[in-house]
């Protein structure tokens, strides 16, 4: 059997566009290949290349769940080059697609247990995909718990999945924004401010972070501060990335690749890295 | 002894900065490396021979302290340049002066000695050079080991300087003599101009150490040679990119290079890139009267505007 | 038949000629005073005298290489919609590398663990090793720099290649190594090269006694506190101008960048080489950074080098101390001596190693 090529994307569709913020859309693709797109698998956490040819690949999270597999779904928020093609883009407009590459979130071992996750702005998108899953299954965990701010209303991404997990009963939703905004009548305040308010129980509780550096800086240590222990926090890690296999070198914190052996990272594995 | 005399001034100099930048032994006897002192103790590491061939003040623009530093002749140049420009601040340099009767080429000396690794290297009288090698000892003169730029040099003692070590030294070489190999370049047809340049510019590999060394290039972290907006340049190792990233250098350099030769020196593939720089510097000579580093007074000609250029007659272009 | 090989040096050239009517053949040529494998020709000075300027990865892994080529066509029926087309191109010839130093061969080694052994193979660069024979000579004497011996090569080590050779006064010895070096020798020109077995071993051996290795203990691990602290890269590095020669020169120097060129409807994706030691090489579009200064990049440099790929690599060393990053570098930074310092030889890096140098060839 010839050996696949790597480097070669997938052709796929877009299928929908959403506008989640000011900066950031959503988009839904499927593959051009149907067979491909019926026998496509991955894990909540895992990541994938898109590419705009003639511009370049950037990596994003698929953040819709494994368990519903009508379509791939990427939030791309408006930063660089590529990001800037991708918004140009339009439904029906077709992009190259390699996936799923890295790691996944470990929900094995989190069967049984609470979950707390802990977002912000586009960090939402990675948490999404666990999010989803779990509530598809919804009897292998316990409690939930979401907390999710950004800077200002209309700057929440998923909107609709935000309703949606604020009706459910199974789950709680704590949303904030950084400031005072008009028509806004709930929670003010920065995300780790509002989880040293929510002062969750590090008891028998896993937390999944993810969100600008500078929250997650914070938010580690307000972990930290309520006896959380580092195997039970887990993050995702950004890097630029180009060949996302781990052969290229430029995405690496001392020995780990985060392409390959990230994004995802608990805590405890990141504090055996050099420092960066 | 100028060595003395050098260690006594920098360890003076010392107290005055955060660092100063001087020479020392590198990893072998042919090589001098640079050194940057911050202990009193490191003032001893310091050297002053033909060794010592690198542009220091290439440094400079990036050290956000006070900065003592070592200069030959042509390095005072590229700190005049600077300041012509606004690059740097004159309160914020200590600059120690080594009026300079040469240095060597490395490429040279190897050619000379077959490549063989160096035990030892001593300059006698200023003008002999020997060195011993496993097959034995060589005594080469400075003039033949030189690189280019000291066979035709105009400025042996530096043009700015706090301190000075030694007695100045007057140049000994006819001014028309700077460019005589760019005029004898310039003879062959275009044809077997074009061929030389493909054949040489065949060998670069894109490693950038021309522009890193080159102490007029301040933008290196940006270079148009890497950006992606705008895109200017392919990363496709094809001679047309070659040419591209070559010329353009060369051209930002224009009323700017002050002729270190740093360039040259550093490319490991031995391209002759200096070439380039010294044509551009010719024309801007002729056309503008104007040779980078000389008067602080002078404004580099692409700095300024004039409605009428003296030399250039626009109507007939 | 004979288990090893002698190339009389009158019969080079044809030897090569004959070669090269079924595979391109690489050798050292001299341009200048610039050794570089090129493709044999009979005009082509050759030179076995030192080592290449540049090493021959960029035979197996050239410097700009397309991916991929994509071409948009436009329904002609429905201009709207537009189908994009994506071709590869993987045929390689056959590739006789002649002529490579030991080192080199060693770098190649280094590549196949990070591009072979995985479960994502670089296609690219696996069928074009597949389709190459490397025959490495052995080195009579150290160039300047040289510290191979330090990390567990040699001037006559095989690892790497496929037959190596060793240059006697009228001709040169070969070596198999592997079946593609045994098929070497079965070709015109080869005569037994039995008689001249000893002779070479001696060669070798004079060889390796003049290697000096540069690490007073080569036992101790590296230093955590030395290699985690800022004033130790910053007293080490200032003098670095974090060009890109070290890292284009090493033979085991591996990272790539992957971009797109585009010209209308038609363009490429191309995979060409990047260093460590640019700016830009970590750089997000977001405008964070996070090796943003040129000691961050130097110590991942020697980290990953000398720490992160034995970590992943079963303790070996991704350096084949060749030495081009020393002789090469434009303000003679060495490796070695940094990787001395914190390997503790004893010697303190802010006061320096006595005056007349630690490495002397």
């Amino acid at each position: 059997m010839p050996v696949k090529n790597p480097y070669l994307p997938e052709l796929v569709t877009i299928q929908k566009i959403i506008d989640e913020t000011p900066n950031i859309k959503s988009y839904q693709v499927v593959f051009n290949d149907l067979e491909k797109m019926k026998n496509f698998s991955f894990q909540p956490g895992q990541v994938g290349q898109l590419s705009v040819f003639g511009v370049g690949e950037s990596t994003f999270v698929i953040n819709s769940s494994p368990t519903r597999m009508d379509y791939l779904q990427f939030s791309v928020m408006k930063a660089g080059e590529v990001t800037a093609a991708i918004h140009d883009l339009y439904v029906g407009d077709q992009i190259g697609l390699r996936a799923p590459l890295g790691n996944w979130f470990p929900y094995e071992v989190m069967k049984d247990k609470k979950i707390l996750f802990i977002g912000g702005g586009i960090g939402l998108a990675p948490l999404r995909t666990l999010i989803l899953f779990m509530l598809d299954n919804r009897a292998n965990y316990k409690n939930i718990t979401i907390i999710y701010g950004a800077r200002t209303p209309p700057d929440l991404c998923y909107k609709d999945d935000l309703k949606e997990w604020e009706s459910r009963s199974d789950v709680e939703l704590v949303l904030t924004v950084d400031n005072e905004y008009p028509g806004w009548e709930k929670r003010i305040g920065f995300v780790p401010t509002v989880l040293n308010e929510v002062a969750p129980s590090p008891d028998d509780t896993v937390a999944i972070t993810c969100g600008p550096p500078i929250m997650i800086k914070f938010v580690l240590q307000n972990l930290a501060k309520l006896k959380f222990r580092d195997e039970d926090v887990i993050t995702t890690l950004e890097r630029r990335m180009k060949c996302g296999i781990g052969l290229c070198g430029r995405c690496n914190i001392g020995s780990k690749y985060v392409c390959k052996d990230g994004p995802v990272f608990s805590l405890a594995q990141l504090k055996e890295l050099p420092e960066e | 002894m100028s060595l003395e005399k050098l260690k006594e001034t920098v360890a003076k100099v010392f107290h005055e900065v955060d660092v100063v930048i001087g020479y020392k032994q590198g990893f072998d006897p042919l090589h001098a490396t640079p050194c940057f002192i911050t202990m009193p103790e490191q003032v001893d590491q310091l050297i002053w021979n033909p060794l010592c061939v690198q542009n220091l003040t290439s440094y400079l623009p990036f050290l956000k302290k006070k900065v003592g530093i070592v200069v030959k002749g042509c390095d005072s140049r590229t700190i005049i340049q600077y300041m012509q420009e606004g690059l740097i601040k004159r309160d914020n340099i200590v600059i120690v002066g080594l009026p300079c009767t040469g240095i060597i080429s490395v490429k040279k000396v190897l050619h000379e000695i077959d490549n063989q690794p160096v035990e030892s290297i001593t300059f006698r009288d200023g003008s002999n050079v020997v060195v011993k090698t496993v097959k034995g000892q060589k005594i080469l003169s400075l003039s033949d080991v030189c690189p280019d730029k000291c066979s035709t040099c105009q400025y042996p003692t530096p043009l700015i300087y706090d301190h000075l070590i030694g007695e100045p030294i007057k140049s000994d070489k006819p001014p028309e003599s700077v460019y005589e190999d760019i005029r004898e370049f310039e003879k062959k047809p275009l044809k077997e101009r074009l061929e030389y340049w493909e054949k040489e510019f065949d060998r670069c590999i894109r490693c950038y150490a021309c522009r890193n060394a080159c102490p007029m290039c301040i933008c290196q972290d940006s270079c148009i040679a890497e950006t992606r907006d705008p895109h200017w340049m392919s990363q496709k190792l094809s001679i047309t990119e070659k040419f591209m990233f070559h010329m353009i250098h060369a051209v930002h350099l224009a009323g700017r290079c002050v002729e270190c030769g740093e360039c040259e020196r550093v490319c490991p593939m031995g391209i002759p890139v200096n070439k380039l720089k010294k044509k551009i510097n010719l024309e801007m000579k002729e056309l503008f009267g104007y040779e980078p580093g000389v008067n602080l007074e002078d404004k580099p000609p692409m700095y300024t505007f004039n409605v009428e250029e003296r030399k250039i007659e626009e109507h007939k272009l | 038949m004979a288990q090893v090989g002698y190339l009389p040096k009158e019969k080079e050239k044809a030897f090569f000629e004959t070669l090269s009517k079924n595979a391109l053949v690489y050798v050292p040529c001299l341009e200048g005073d610039t050794v570089i494998f090129r493709p044999f020709s009979p005009e082509r000075t050759l030179c076995f005298e030192r080592s290449a300027n540049i090493p021959p990865k960029t035979i197996i892994f050239p410097q700009s290489e397309t991916l991929f080529s994509f071409d948009y066509k436009k329904n002609a029926d429905d201009p709207q919609k537009t189908a994009i087309k994506l071709e590869t191109n993987q045929e390689y010839p056959d590739v006789i590398i002649f002529g490579a130093r030991p080192c080199d061969a060693k770098g190649f080694k280094i590549f196949d663990r990070v591009f072979m052994d995985t479960d994502t193979p670089d296609t690219y660069y696996k069928d074009r090793r597949e389709k190459t024979v490397i025959v490495t000579i052995s080195c009579e004497s150290p160039s300047a720099g040289c510290f191979c011996t330090a990390v567990g090569g040699g001037p006559a080590d095989k690892e790497g290649s496929d037959a190596i050779i060793t240059e006697l006064e009228k001709g040169y010895f070969i070596e198999p190594v592997t079946e593609k070096g045994k098929a070497i020798i079965k070709e015109p020109f080869i005569e037994d090269g039995s008689p001249y077995q000893k002779e070479a071993v001696e060669r070798q051996k004079a060889a390796n006694d003049m290697l000096k290795n540069p690490f007073s203990t080569d036992l101790t691990k590296i230093s955590p506190s030395l290699f985690n602290s800022d004033e130790f890269w910053e007293q080490v590095v200032s003098k670095c101008i974090s060009c890109g020669a070290c890292t284009y020169l090493c033979p085991t120097c591996y990272c790539f960048n992957i971009t797109d060129e585009q010209a209308v409807n038609k363009g490429e994706r191309i995979r060409s080489w990047d260093a460590c030691m640019f700016f830009h090489y970590t750089l997000e579009a977001s405008g964070h950074n996070p090796r943003p200064t040129k000691f961050q990049r130097f110590k991942n440099r020697v980290g990953h080098k000398f720490v992160y790929y034995p970590e992943k690599y079963n303790g070996v060393i991704a350096c084949c101390g060749c030495g081009r990053c020393i002789r090469y570098c434009p303000v003679s930074v060495d490796i070695s001596e940094i990787v001395g310092y914190l390997r503790g030889s004893g010697i303190e890096p802010l006061k320096g190693p006595s005056k007349d140098g630690a490495n002397a060839g």
